[in-house]
């Protein structure tokens, strides 16, 4: 390796580490468990419809064979052996379409409206996901459009019953763990462990009829959550620091590039289901009435080929990302090499519902990356 | 009006009103808008810095300041008509309103101008976020040292700004020299892309250098300075990209790892000079 290059890596990975320990600590206090208690699987229901008459509950429920969080009706509609959602629960702070504002002939009208909501059931891959979209939000300038709304909810995290055909959660940014939830339940033999985290979550006690875990019961859910990281179909092999140094080195290697994306539609469909993407497009509409209207933001995703055109008039256009293979890169330099330095990890969970949404199946981050690292799944580049 | 959000929480996407005091089209397809915010507060700002601009109902677009913040009570924007949203600002006029979030993003280091030799390098409409900064010089003309302009359009109907270039033309305090790819009849001056313009001049390795314009202008101005021997840290370029939120958030402007609207969008081509998306 020349020189310079070799220079280049060996800074990268300070800069990495020395970001890694300066890193906010925003959710420090959901780190450590507040208490731990039982509730026996015949009382969840219960719990569920004394939440629900209290505060909306957003949680995994069926669609057709597949799942998504939606608000629930009632206790019965939840799905906690759900393998994946097709959305991811940010939704809930940040959803498809959210309003920003309200304008009329008097000007215009801030539209945020935090309500209070519980999301219920979150897998600890979708809270890492949650946990860097509140770091993103909150940097420079906050964004209380989001924030208002992820303040104002209760998180519960949910362990996973079933695994998705393409998950790779426990081969991902392992040093990470998930900070932004106020409670975890855990299903075990005879009903579900419960910790809080905070008061927030603690609060949630007086709606069932919790007891305190015993010994065995938490010693059974912390068993229960260490296996299920066992069965992950697909597995990325490389440290989170490597990932940064080489993917970011591969950047001028567009023969890859092109070939990575050379069977893509530019669809945008990893983009639209990943729990970390939070790229937007603001848009106006007008009321029927003419006179008012909303101004909005609505999801965008960097691989459709229209995302960094700028207009130059007369029909003209300058595209900063014109082909395929540019926009892919992007992607993967986002995920993989400028966010994980930035935040300690790769801005990617391992949920795999890019893996499985992508039509041609090109968008798995584990095919993509063990290439361009190298490994057992796929040769070196 | 105005500001009229029940809810307490800042709002990051809230606009302000502002009233155009003056609306002049410069070309077909330039306006040229003289601006004063309706709450009656001063617009605080510093040259090479942006606002996004809206009108309800059609949308937002990214816009340089192109008045000096020397020049108090009102500031200036130039609109070209290039989509639906420039299009409906265009069709304003003195006494209507628009709306503004401002100030966005990074200007000029005036810190690394102040006391040195300095360079613009303008082409076509990077003249606007420009003027900005060459109010601000002309008027601080003492804390500057040698002061040279360039300007170069495709032809001399696209020139901008003209009764500035016509007190430039003729200024002590600022050397001007102006170029136009194609001339026409009544062109006299220089003809040839802007940096046949160097020839005419002598430019000192301490300068400090400004360039905005078409994507394409910047390495081959970058090409002459290096030749010059200005350090690439004095080197100052003024990018555009879509910056639809303009709080580095939307991800539009990125490029490479940063994003223009907020890293930029003027930056020290030593930071940019490594980005594989800064110049295509």
């Amino acid at each position: 390796m020349p020189v310079l290059v070799q220079l280049n890596c060996d800074i990268r990975i300070i800069k990495f580490i020395y970001l890694m320990l300066k890193r906010p600590l925003t959710s420090a206090a959901r780190g450590t468990a507040m208490s731990v208690y039982f509730l026996k699987e015949s009382d969840l229901t219960f719990f569920l419809g004394r939440l629900l008459a209290s505060s909306p509950v957003i949680a995994p429920v069926a669609k057709k064979s597949k799942f998504v969080f939606a608000e629930l009706g009632s206790a019965a509609e939840l799905r906690l052996d759900y393998d994946v959602t097709l959305l991811p629960p940010k939704t809930a702070f940040f959803p498809v379409k959210q309003k920003l504002l309200d304008f009329g002939p008097d000007g215009p009208k801030s539209a945020i409206t935090p309500r209070k909501q519980v999301l219920f059931g979150v897998h600890f891959y979708d809270i890492k996901g949650i946990d860097m979209l509140d770091q993103l939000f909150a940097e420079g300038h906050r964004d209380n459009n989001y924030l208002a709304n992820r303040e104002a909810t209760t998180v519960v995290g949910s362990s996973i019953q079933k695994v998705s055909s393409r998950a790779f959660f426990s081969t991902v940014g392992t040093d990470v763990q998930p900070r932004g939830h106020d409670a975890f339940l855990t299903h075990v033999t005879a009903g579900y462990v419960f910790e809080t985290r905070t008061p927030k979550g603690e609060a949630l006690i007086s709606f069932g009829s919790f007891e305190k875990a015993t010994a065995a019961q938490i010693e059974e859910a912390a068993g229960v959550n260490a296996a299920v990281l066992k069965r992950c179909p697909e597995k990325l092999e490389h440290s989170s620091e490597l990932i940064a140094v080489k993917v970011r080195n591969a950047f001028a290697n567009e023969e890859l590039w092109t070939d990575l994306a050379k069977d893509c539609f530019s669809c945008g469909s990893c983009n639209i289901v990943c729990p970390t993407c939070y790229c937007f497009d603001v848009q106006d509409r007008w009321n029927l009435d003419q006179v008012s209207g909303t101004r909005h933001r609505t999801w965008d995703a960097c691989l459709t080929n229209d995302f960094s055109k700028v207009s130059l008039g007369a029909g003209g256009s300058e595209n900063f990302r014109e082909r395929r293979g540019q926009r892919f890169r992007h992607r993967m330099m986002r995920k993989a090499a400028y966010l994980n330095e930035k935040l300690g990890g790769p801005a990617c969970v391992g949920c795999g519902r890019c893996s499985a949404g992508c039509v041609p199946d090109i968008a798995d981050p584990v095919r993509i990356i063990n290439r361009i690292v190298g490994g057992r799944h796929g040769s070196s580049v | 009006m105005g500001h009229q959000c029940k809810s307490t929480i800042e709002n990051l996407f809230m606009p302000e009103e502002a009233e155009i005091v003056r609306a002049e089209f410069m070309t077909p397809a330039e306006k040229h808008f003289t601006l004063r915010l309706k709450s009656g507060k001063a617009m605080v700002f510093e040259p090479g810095q942006m606002l996004e601009v809206s009108l309800f109902g059609f949308g937002e677009i990214p816009i340089g300041f192109a008045s000096s913040p020397t020049r108090k009570g009102t500031f200036d924007i130039v609109v070209r008509s290039v989509g639906r949203v420039s299009s409906a600002l265009n069709r304003l006029e003195k006494g209507d309103s628009l709306w503004v979030r401002a100030p966005l993003g990074k200007g000029f280091d005036l810190e690394k101008m102040r006391g040195r030799d300095v360079l613009v390098v303008a082409g076509g409409i990077g003249l606007c976020p420009t003027r900005s900064l060459i109010n601000y010089i002309l008027d601080r003309r003492s804390e500057f040292g040698k002061f040279t302009l360039f300007f170069g359009t495709k032809t001399p109907k696209d020139q901008l700004f003209r009764e500035d270039l016509a007190q430039w033309r003729i200024s002590k305090n600022v050397e001007f020299h102006e170029t136009v790819d194609r001339a026409d009849e009544n062109w006299k001056g220089n003809v040839g892309v802007i940096t046949t313009l160097f020839k005419n001049t002598t430019i000192s390795p301490d300068t400090v250098a400004v360039i905005c314009g078409p994507p394409v202008m910047y390495k081959f101005v970058i090409r002459d300075l290096d030749r010059i021997g200005i350090a690439r840290d004095r080197i100052f370029v003024d990018l555009e990209r879509r910056m639809k939120c303009g709080v580095g958030k939307c991800g539009h402007c990125q490029m490479n790892d940063l994003y223009v609207c907020m890293d930029g969008p003027v930056f020290p081509y030593s930071k940019v000079q490594d980005r594989e998306e800064a110049f295509g």
